[in-house]
């Protein structure tokens, strides 16, 4: 323990002993170090959120860690050390990316945390659970679902996030996977659109000079294909091209409402997080957690968006029982 | 007085040698483009460049200002996102012309604090900035608490995504904002002395030019800039979240260097960077339209900016370095 790491693991333990009684007497409540990507993009607070009512559904308290760069992968393994120093009871977590962080969860691994991942899958690491749904299988889905909307054939353009990012490379692979079953969809182009929206916009009003015709564009996330749905009612083609995002942001549930924008797939980070947390503390209180619990993706489109409420606080939590029991 | 005009002189001429050689590899972009894409040249793909142009332009403008007078200001981008978030969350709440203002203000007092610094804390402009950068970007995250605002009015969406005589109105925003700098620049004492300072801060506080009040102004002003930058951005993009003034700052470095000013100092101008700003933007439409492989965008980008300032070194006779 470095100096720094041991003045702030005094000073938080001192304020933990002084705001708590309970603590204080030495009967102490559980404590989860619960990691998200960034405090910027909303599918993140929507996971914040869902471990939040959890945690207090279950009185443990919650701890949320996160980089202020966001998506950093420094500054992660930093905060990772860190809280290896401060020993929470149990990590709830999300890499930024799923290969850099091996070492640190590893080490977490080592210092005998248990670690419940969610969102994003890795290897090489002990996880007591698994809590998620695949980038590409969300890809795939999202994407036959808006080629079946075309009748198997037509044109369309796909807007890359972060061509280095892994959940871009996820993406794409379930496009591509889609584009297989679907021999009549050609593929006119992927750009990057760096997962934000000015680029996105950009590059994307670039492709309409050069494709007068785009009857899809499947966008790797709903921020940018916000922005392209609004590209295309500037320039008059609204009613030609349907854009596909995903993650359900609040922004694109809006856009799909009014008509703009054609559907996004959901992998509800809220239900992710709900269950990771409920996982961990199972797990400290010894009650059995399946290994691995995956999500169903919802396409969440025009037909169906009344049932989903725009903003995380008012989503349902999931069931736990139920859920568990849907695995099979 | 009279050396700082001959000075001025050289400086002025050299950037019109710049520009020239500019708008030579303009051209040259333009005919390979426009040879290889059957689409480049039509009216609308045009109009596209010169708009994303004007907003690279527009984030670039105080920058240069800043690195004329041989400073850096790394908060642009940051000090845009802050007026953002705080200006989106006024006007979304249905205050337009109390968000636009908090927005211009809030851009003005960061590029304030960052005069300050730099000029009476005599803290060097990269350090300075830099603390600056984080400060606003750290405002920006807690007021937004990971929230996205968007939707904002027709009337404000109209600086941003509106045409006027045929020509969107982000252009013209840009070209008044050219012009004015532009003169200021060019046809005041207050431009003279941004030039004397980063030629020479030494003589120009010799010849009696009050250079910490000059630097306080042109850092002020370029945080003013970015609040401005920043209205136009939302108005485009229709959202905002507390990252969207991030991974603005190289391409804005990228766009002033383009435009041949020199991170020394006294060397530049601000049509450069308009033009810095133009070939930007044109190497990405290029981009787009060839449908270069994503991996690779990056990599060509790097080349381009190498290569122009390359050019520039042997060109001039490697004045840049020597001065």
């Amino acid at each position: 323990m470095d100096r720094r790491n041991f003045i702030k693991y005094n000073i938080i333990v001192t304020l933990g002993g002084l705001a708590n009684p309970i603590f204080a007497q030495g009967n102490k409540p559980i404590t989860i170090a619960f990691f998200v990507k960034n405090v910027t993009n909303p599918f993140w607070k929507g996971c914040r959120i869902g471990a939040e009512k959890a945690a207090k559904e279950l009185g443990v308290s919650l701890e949320v860690v996160a980089p202020t760069k966001p998506d950093n992968i420094e500054e992660q393994t930093r905060l990772v050390e860190d809280w290896i120093v401060k020993k929470p009871d149990a990590f709830v977590f999300v890499p930024v990316d799923f290969k850099a962080l091996v070492p640190s969860i590893q080490k977490v691994n080592k210092a005998g945390i248990p670690v419940v991942g969610y969102n994003n899958r890795m290897t090489d690491v002990d996880f007591v659970s698994y809590i998620g749904s695949d980038d590409e299988l969300i890809e795939y889905e999202a994407s036959t679902f808006l080629f079946k909307s075309m009748g198997g054939k037509g044109k369309i353009v796909h807007i890359d996030g972060v061509p280095a990012a892994s959940t871009a490379q996820a993406r794409k692979k379930g496009l591509e996977r889609a584009l297989k079953d679907f021999p009549g969809i050609e593929l006119l182009v992927s750009q990057p659109g760096q997962y934000r929206r000015l680029p996105a916009v950009q590059v994307f009003e670039n492709l309409m000079q050069r494709y007068p015709e785009i009857d899809g564009v499947v966008s790797a996330n709903d921020d940018m294909a916000v922005g392209i749905a609004e590209a295309l009612i500037s320039a008059g083609r609204a009613n030609k091209t349907k854009v596909i995002g995903v993650d359900g942001i609040p922004d694109a549930l809006a856009a799909i409402s009014a008509g703009k924008m054609f559907a996004t797939a959901d992998f509800s980070g809220h239900d992710q997080a709900y269950l990771a947390v409920h996982a961990a503390v199972r797990n400290l209180r010894k009650l059995p957690v399946p290994k691995e619990i995956k999500l169903p993706i919802v396409i969440i489109s025009k037909q169906n968006i009344s049932s989903f409420p725009s903003t995380p606080e008012e989503r349902s939590v999931p069931s736990w029982d139920k859920t568990i029991a849907s695995q099979k | 007085m009279h050396s700082i005009n001959k000075t001025h002189l050289l400086k002025y001429s050299k950037e019109n040698f710049f520009i020239l050689s500019r708008i030579l590899s303009i051209l040259i972009l333009i005919i390979f483009l426009s040879i290889v894409s059957p689409q480049f040249l039509g009216w609308n793909n045009i109009l596209n460049i010169f708009r994303q142009a004007s907003i690279q332009f527009l984030i670039s403008a105080g920058l240069t200002l800043v690195i004329i007078t041989a400073g850096i200001d790394l908060a642009v981008g940051a000090i845009l996102g802050l007026a953002a978030c705080l200006s989106a969350s006024l006007i979304v709440s249905g205050h337009l012309g109390l968000g636009i203002v908090a927005g211009l203000i809030s851009g003005l007092f960061a590029g304030a604090l960052n005069g300050l610094l730099v000029a009476f804390g005599r803290i060097t402009p990269f350090i300075a900035t830099y603390g600056v950068l984080w400060i606003a970007g750290g405002i920006g995250y807690v007021f937004m608490k990971g929230e996205v605002l968007h939707s904002f009015p027709p009337g404000f969406r109209f600086i941003g995504t509106g045409i006027l005589f045929g020509i969107p109105v982000t252009i013209l925003i840009a070209g008044i904002i050219l012009v004015i700098l532009h003169l200021l620049l060019h046809k005041t004492v207050f431009g003279r002395y941004i030039y004397a300072i980063g030629g020479n801060p030494i003589a120009a506080r010799l010849s009696g030019i009050s250079v910490k009040s000059k630097l306080f102004y042109v850092y002020t002003l370029s945080g003013l800039l970015s609040s401005f930058a920043a209205l136009v951005i939302m108005a485009r993009v229709n959202s905002v979240d507390s990252s969207i003034g991030e991974e603005l700052l190289l391409p804005a470095i990228a766009a002033v260097c383009l435009g041949g000013a020199s991170l020394f100092g006294g060397v530049g101008g601000i049509a450069g960077t308009a033009i810095g700003a133009l070939i930007l933007a044109l190497v990405i439409n290029g981009m787009n339209l060839l449908g270069v492989p994503s991996f690779w965008q990056s990599g060509v980008m790097g080349a381009i900016i190498l290569g122009a300032v390359l050019a520039d070194q042997y060109g001039s006779g490697r004045s840049l370095i020597k001065s």
